[in-house]
């Protein structure tokens, strides 16, 4: 029971650990995720500006807050349908 | 074991830290997985000590100084002791039986107490120090493991006592103990008198304040962390200047510092530091790139009102699940999404100390209700130039409770007084541009920039 969870827990730890220090960078180990959110130990201790830039480029990543513009949207329509019946209530 | 001596004799020999480091870790390396088995088994108690010194000072081809020597020669021989208590604890854990990380624990802080004293005493120099991160590093795992022994035999202990409340609490005496220890550490570091040079012990600093960071937030402790910074900052005109320092130090120790600016709701600064950390992080190292987005993303809503593109949410299953169904309510404008959202994630994000920041979106999620309706106007001749059409600037406050209640959910039902409230509030953080006319019951919008840096 508990006691196998423990294992898996321990080499879990033992293969993470493994990667840390390591000067030639391993590839990084999977912790599944959700079961801790610690900031993990980097599989290397240095790198190049190369290795630090995602393949897509670090462009296009944030965007406005706001949809675009379109009032032909579903709830655009809906939104003028409401507007002309208070309109009219008036 | 000759050729595990020799490994050491060699980075003893070429002054290589990590090299060094690595053999005295408790983790075996993957092109010789016997290696501790075979070093402890090479060696009893009663020649431990004859053996090492053998191969470390008078097999001296290193010609290291005989102090360094003799210092080395106690680590290993701690180290020695220790992995016989680890490879007996590993071996009953894989049996399924519970193993005493308690013991594990109290082992390796005597090495660790060992090394962290050579250092204090300036045996150790700086091209070392890497002997002194696996110290603290293994001390934080083992004191998290010896914790989980201790609650577990706490229950056992304690049942059917009445003060059961104590009982549920996770307790965390060991790694306590070890935040203790590396304060030790971190003094040892920030205590050396001499000049500030590649000899300098003030080298090891952010690895440690990182590990202190580490263990500080598994407890929960987030004030501790902030001493930290506040005495590394006094410091600072003493210490090498950070950007000198490996990067997986810089990241690591950016991240802690933007969680706790983050935290402290010092959201320019948390943003700063966070995109440091981002821009620089390493490429494969996906949860850490995971977890530093997880404070960037609710950080730039706030601080410029902008939000994640679907390709930076992809960038790992977590965030898309964590953020998408808010971004998209935000954007959209539905209020109703929004809190559903909130709600559904509302663990995930109280657990990572966001829910505070994320619920401070629906600020925005209601400008961009009030921007459609504004949109929604049908266009009308302008007063001053009759062949210019415009969109009406004045809204009946109507219309918004209209709006409103459409987006929001069945069993919110807002009246125009509510509405008001709403407006003013927007107008008075400065996402729109008017006044509110409680007579005529409109809002009059700015003719430009009624929606300050959304186009209109």
């Amino acid at each position: 029971m508990s006691a196998s969870a423990q294992g898996s827990v321990v080499t879990t730890k033992a293969t993470t650990n493994d990667t840390s220090d390591a000067q030639p960078p391993h590839p990084p180990t999977k912790t599944p995720l959700g079961e801790d959110d610690e900031f993990e130990d980097f599989p290397a201790q240095d790198w190049t500006q190369e290795d630090s830039e995602l393949p897509s480029g670090n462009q296009h990543l944030w965007e406005e807050s706001w949809d675009d513009d379109n009032t032909s949207d579903d709830f655009g329509k809906l939104l003028k349908e409401e507007m002309k019946k208070v309109g009219k209530d008036k | 074991m000759e050729a595990y001596f020799a490994e050491v004799r060699e980075a003893l020999a070429t002054q290589d830290g990590y090299r060094l480091a690595q053999t005295m870790t408790p983790v075996a390396p993957s092109d010789d997985p016997d290696r501790l088995h075979n070093f402890h088994r090479g060696c009893t108690a009663f020649d431990v000590q004859n053996t090492i010194r053998q191969a470390i000072i008078y097999d001296n081809e290193a010609h290291i100084p005989p102090s360094e020597g003799s210092g080395f020669v106690d680590v290993y021989v701690a180290y020695w002791k220790v992995l016989g208590v680890i490879l007996a604890a590993e071996e009953t854990t894989n049996g399924g039986e519970q193993a005493d990380w308690v013991n594990v624990y109290n082992c390796w802080k005597e090495l660790a107490s060992i090394v962290n004293r050579h250092f204090d005493n300036a045996i150790f120099t700086a091209w070392s120090l890497p002997c002194l991160y696996v110290a603290g590093k293994y001390l934080r795992s083992y004191a998290i493991l010896a914790d989980e022994v201790a609650a577990k035999g706490n229950i056992k202990f304690n049942y059917g006592l009445s003060d059961d409340v104590v009982d549920g609490m996770a307790k965390h005496d060991y790694l306590e103990d070890a935040s203790r220890k590396l304060t030790d550490f971190y003094k040892t570091c920030a205590g050396d008198r001499g000049p500030l040079d590649d000899e300098s012990r003030k080298w090891g600093i952010y690895y440690i304040v990182n590990l202190q960071f580490k263990t500080y937030f598994k407890l929960d402790s987030i004030n501790l962390s902030k001493s930290v910074l506040r005495s590394l900052q006094a410091l600072r005109q003493d210490v090498p200047d950070l950007s000198l320092f490996p990067l997986s130090q810089f990241v690591t120790f950016k991240y802690y510092e933007g969680v706790i600016a983050f935290v402290d709701e010092d959201y320019k600064k948390a943003e700063e530091c966070l995109n440091e950390a981002w821009n620089y992080c390493h490429k494969g190292a996906t949860k850490n790139r995971e977890l530093i987005l997880i404070y960037l993303i609710p950080c730039r809503m706030i601080t410029s009102n902008v939000l994640p593109t679907k390709a930076l949410l992809s960038a790992s299953p977590n965030l898309g699940s964590l953020f998408e169904p808010l971004v998209t309510a935000v954007k959209r404008g539905d209020l109703a999404g929004f809190d559903a959202a909130l709600e559904a994630g509302e663990n995930a994000f109280v657990k990572r100390r966001i829910y505070l920041t994320l619920e401070r979106g629906r600020d925005i999620c209601m400008r961009n209700v009030f921007r459609k309706v504004y949109l929604a106007g049908e266009p009308v001749p302008s007063p001053e130039d009759q062949t210019v059409s415009m969109r009406p600037s004045r809204i009946p406050i109507a219309n918004l409770v209209a709006a409103l209640n459409l987006v929001s959910r069945h069993n919110e039902v807002f009246d125009s007084e509510d509405v008001e409230c709403f407006a003013a509030n927007m107008i008075y953080k400065g996402f729109m541009k008017g006044y509110i006319s409680h007579e005529h019951q409109i809002v009059v919008l700015s003719r430009t920039e009624a929606f300050p840096g959304t186009g209109i």
